[in-house]
């Protein structure tokens, strides 16, 4: 199982990879795919630990999308904190819930890894659409995922191939 | 979430910045960390190169004002001895215009005569120590004037040195006489400023306060100098008056005096 989510953490990374190659739309940037493994963990997990997956999660954005190695990680870990406390009192494990965790979770990675990055003088300009779209595309993406999964595809496609055997 | 959680949560994050800082360049060249690390360390740095200068500034100061206190005291003494020096030459030269007022009108006394400057005085002993300004060999018995009166006599002379024997000494006599000349007598020392005028006859018109002048008889001293004020006349059983003087000389504050070489009696020597 934990090599499966990590084959598919990579999936999305390399993914994400993809939405930022030339010729891709350009609202595609603001879209953060592998936030979704965070807001996984926070609505599903029962048992929660320091988020080490988080940190090799932010680590492995920096190699593939950040200047430098670092920010990535303590942005990652942030949000993975925040949204485990989030998840603690929110009740609600909706598709809405998963849109707004993926939402709360791509801001508080774009503020904390510009302040981050700040003290190196490498941060860059940020306005407030930016990151409302970002906000905007991780929290749809995520809701999407979320909504799936409520689904449960699965259970139907076997009761579907149990009604085709009859 | 607990304590441990936001302690590792801080560490974790502080070492990921860190290792974030140790890959971008800074400005100067090196890493942002080593500019970072010197960031807390420079200002102590120039705070205490600052103290350091600040200490030896205090250091300079401090030697500076020592030595200013120094000068300052040097410059205070040499403006006291200049004061002195100052008083000193305004009473010698107020003497010296006494002494000039004295021999003035006195062609005789102008003549030769040399200005001396009281250096110690014995009144008790009743003697006196002169010094001139050249050197000189005085004769025994040279007559000492001040502008007040008489003085007394050179006893020794040597180089600039000159030793006198007052009128008051009490193996000292002079020949005196009243500014009219009726009444002559023997002005004799006693050992204080106090003066005998002896052998005055009992019917001699002498009052208190007269002025005795020198009368030249005893070959010493020229005549006409005031020698004594009467103090105190008394009658006695002898053929005298027993009369008592005081020197007109101010020997306490004497400071110059003439000397008069010409009138040294003859055959005691002279000038060289």
């Amino acid at each position: 199982m934990r090599f499966k989510i990590a084959v598919l953490v990579a999936v999305t990374l390399v993914l994400q990879r993809v939405l930022g190659m030339p010729g891709m739309p350009a609202w595609f940037g603001h879209l953060i795919l592998p936030m979704i493994w965070i807001v996984a963990a926070s609505l599903v997990r029962k048992e929660r630990h320091w988020p080490y997956e988080a940190l090799l999660l932010g680590l492995a954005w920096d190699l593939l999308f950040g200047p430098v190695v670092g920010p990535g990680g303590i942005a990652w870990t942030a949000a993975c904190l925040s949204l485990y406390g989030l998840a603690s009192v929110v009740a609600d494990r909706s598709p809405r819930a998963w849109a707004a965790f993926g939402a709360v979770g791509a801001v508080v990675v774009i503020l904390v890894q510009r302040l981050a990055v700040m003290p190196l003088g490498l941060a860059s300009f940020l306005t407030f659409g930016q990151l409302a779209w970002s906000a905007l595309l991780t929290g749809l993406w995520c809701g999407f995922v979320g909504t799936v999964l409520a689904l449960d595809l699965g259970k139907h496609w076997r009761a579907y191939q149990v009604r085709t055997l009859r | 979430m607990s304590r441990t959680h936001v302690l590792r949560t801080l560490l974790v994050w502080t070492l990921l910045e860190l290792l974030a800082a140790l890959q971008v360049p800074a400005v100067g060249g090196g890493p942002v960390l080593f500019s970072w690390l010197r960031t807390p360390v420079e200002p102590v740095a120039m705070v205490a190169h600052g103290a350091v200068a600040l200490a030896v500034d205090l250091g300079l100061g401090a030697r500076g004002l020592q030595r200013a206190i120094v000068e300052n005291r040097q410059m205070r003494i040499d403006l006291e001895t200049l004061r002195a020096r100052q008083i000193l030459l305004q009473a010698d030269l107020a003497a010296l215009r006494e002494i000039g007022d004295f021999a003035g009108p006195n062609a005789e006394f102008d003549a030769g005569a040399l200005f001396g400057r009281c250096t110690y005085r014995d009144l008790i002993a009743g003697t006196m120590e002169v010094r001139t300004a050249r050197s000189f060999i005085l004769a025994h018995d040279t007559p000492v004037v001040s502008a007040k009166g008489l003085v007394g006599r050179v006893l020794r002379s040597e180089g600039r040195r000159h030793w006198l024997q007052l009128l008051t000494h009490a193996a000292a006599a002079v020949a005196v006489q009243t500014e009219d000349s009726l009444v002559h007598g023997l002005a004799l020392g006693t050992g204080s400023n106090a003066l005998t005028i002896a052998y005055v006859p009992r019917q001699a018109a002498l009052e208190r306060g007269a002025l005795l002048v020198t009368s030249g008889g005893d070959g010493i001293y020229p005549p006409g100098i005031p020698a004594a004020r009467v103090t105190r006349i008394r009658e006695s059983d002898g053929p005298f008056l027993e009369v008592t003087a005081i020197s007109t000389a101010d020997l306490h504050a004497t400071r110059m005096v003439l000397i008069l070489p010409k009138w040294a009696p003859a055959g005691s020597g002279g000038l060289p």
